[in-house]
């Protein structure tokens, strides 16, 4: 343990309402100790529920731990208590761009700018933003490289896509009428359409889910799945008869299941 | 590193399973006195005393009006924000009777959340142990009680 | 008005192979109206068909296909067919697995207009 650490825990330990939590959490979550940040940040936010210092350390600290939305509602509580707040801001932008919300992290980012002109990450970070969105704007997304599971088969590179359990695509694509790349959104969406699936022919005794297929306004959606490790998306426009969807699912789940076992071996 | 937490242990398993179903933000579980027995993501003491307190008290009242009007006693209340929904319900248990106050986001519905809490209480009179006869409260008792709560409660 | 929803739903479980119809509150999964056989249970329906139907919405809507007209999940031993009907509220019918779907189809088209 550093002097500092050493130096910070023996004046909290004095003095338990000592804004020195701030700084020692802090320390302990550069040093990646999160468990111990976050009892050292609640222990001091209990005797300072409303300092926006310390629900913006706290905020960084469930950024560390990969719950962001959860950094978003401490670092929106932060603004709440402090408008001008540049670590919240800064914070927001960081979420926002996360989540693919360019024009959002865009305007946190020159708020947290405006209220600390000196704090070179910000500027750093409305550069690279900026960048982003200025090529998301020159160049319509690259559809990024993915096995072709499904060559041959009609709609194999728009209109089937392979998903693991987690919403991640592992092969086959997905395009929109209007030909804009929607793999990666639609593959989060299912992971949660297959577990409600799952859970309510369950609790409905219904027996196991073995696909559920839908009518759209504009097209129809098939998804079953093809292993327990894997779910199957057919999309087809309207002009697609619904019986012929189950057809060309059925097909596709057989190359699925043949390309997946292929895996792994 | 949203956290469920409970001051009595048999609680916490049937408390994280009603979470998880019902897709819970937040869920408090108390006396009908407002007593803290279990919690899920909840980060700060003060709003943990707060809701419980608040709940208690909403709970009290509308239990006055319930018997007022001579119905049976209340059972749940719910209210549907505009990004949250609130649901408040009182039921019985081998240890007496509990509040369970529960937030959801628009991941969730109260049907949802009704379907899963009736699951849960079953859950909870499945878990728990046979009950203590009373002891008498003594001052000295009552702040180390409530001192050991808030350590379950918030892992300290 | 519960009248003209009772006798819509009682259409759709004339269907053979039709354990129960339900009209179902789609933003709160609630019932507001049901016909079912013993052994449904209404509020689990309710509130799981309108999660499951809520979820998909998001993927056919982000997917450019629209909001769902028709939502059949096909089971080992069940199926649960759901279609949009009106002022917010969700047709759901639990069924056997084998039923005729087109025929299930038609009579929750016809129930929904008559509750219109």
């Amino acid at each position: 343990m550093n002097d500092d650490i050493r130096a910070l825990s023996a004046e909290v330990a004095r003095d338990p309402a000592s804004l020195a939590f701030v700084p020692l959490s802090e320390a302990l979550r550069v040093r990646g100790q999160l468990d111990a940040a976050t009892k050292v940040a609640l222990a001091g936010m209990e005797h300072h529920p409303n300092l926006a210092d310390g629900h913006d350390l706290y905020a960084r600290i469930l950024a560390d731990a990969g719950d962001v939305e959860g950094a978003a509602d401490e670092w929106s509580i932060a603004l709440a208590l402090d408008p001008r707040h540049a670590g919240a801001h800064k914070g927001l932008g960081f979420a926002n761009f996360r989540q693919g919300d360019l024009d959002a992290a865009l305007e946190h980012l020159e708020l947290a700018l405006a209220a600390d002109p000196t704090d070179q990450t910000i500027v750093q970070a409305l550069q690279t933003v900026r960048q982003i969105a200025q090529q998301a704007a020159a160049h319509p997304a690259e559809v990024p490289e993915r096995p072709a599971v499904f060559a041959g088969l009609e709609g194999a590179d728009h209109g089937l896509l392979l998903v693991d359990p987690q919403g991640r695509v592992l092969a086959g694509g997905l395009r929109a009428q209007s030909g804009h790349d929607v793999a990666e959104e639609v593959a989060a969406y299912l992971a949660g359409v297959s577990q409600e699936a799952e859970r309510t022919a369950r609790l409905l005794e219904l027996g196991e889910w073995r696909w559920i297929m839908a009518e759209g306004e504009r097209g129809h959606l098939h998804l079953s799945a093809p292993s327990t490790s894997a779910l199957l998306l057919l999309a087809r426009d309207k002009s697609v008869p619904s019986g012929r969807l189950a057809i060309l699912a059925a097909r596709a789940a057989e190359v699925a299941r043949r390309w997946l076992e292929a895996q792994t071996l | 590193m949203t956290q469920t937490r409970a001051v009595e242990p048999w609680t916490l398993e049937p408390l994280q399973r009603f979470v998880a179903e019902a897709a819970a933000r937040l869920a408090l579980l108390t006396t009908t006195s407002g007593q803290v027995i279990a919690q899920h993501g909840f980060t700060r003491a003060v709003d943990v005393m707060s809701a419980a307190a608040l709940g208690a008290a909403i709970a009290a009242s509308t239990s006055e009006i319930t018997r007022m009007l001579q119905e049976p006693a209340f059972r749940a209340l719910s209210h549907q924000g505009q990004s949250h929904g609130i649901f408040l319900a009182h039921f019985e248990t081998p240890r007496g009777p509990m509040l369970a106050l529960v937030v959801y986001g628009g991941d969730s519905s109260i049907g949802l959340v009704q379907l899963f809490f009736e699951q849960f209480a079953r859950d909870l009179a499945a878990a728990c142990p046979t009950p203590e006869p009373a002891k008498p409260v003594l001052a000295a008792d009552f702040e180390r009680d409530l001192n050991e709560s808030l350590a379950a409660l918030f892992g300290r | 008005m519960t009248t003209k929803f009772q006798a819509a739903l009682d259409r759709v479980t004339r269907v053979r192979g039709v354990r129960g119809a339900m009209l179902v509150a789609s933003e709160d999964g609630l019932v507001v109206a049901e016909s079912l056989m013993e052994g449904v249970r209404g509020n689990a329906v309710a509130a799981l068909a309108a999660s499951l139907a809520k979820r998909f919405h998001r993927a056919s809507e982000t997917a450019a296909c629209g909001v769902p007209e028709f939502l059949h999940l096909q089971a080992s031993q069940g199926s649960l067919l759901a279609t949009p009907a009106p002022s917010g509220m969700l047709l759901v019918v639990v069924a056997e697995a084998d039923i005729n779907v087109g025929l299930a189809r038609l009579e929750m088209r016809k129930a929904g207009e008559a509750v219109a």
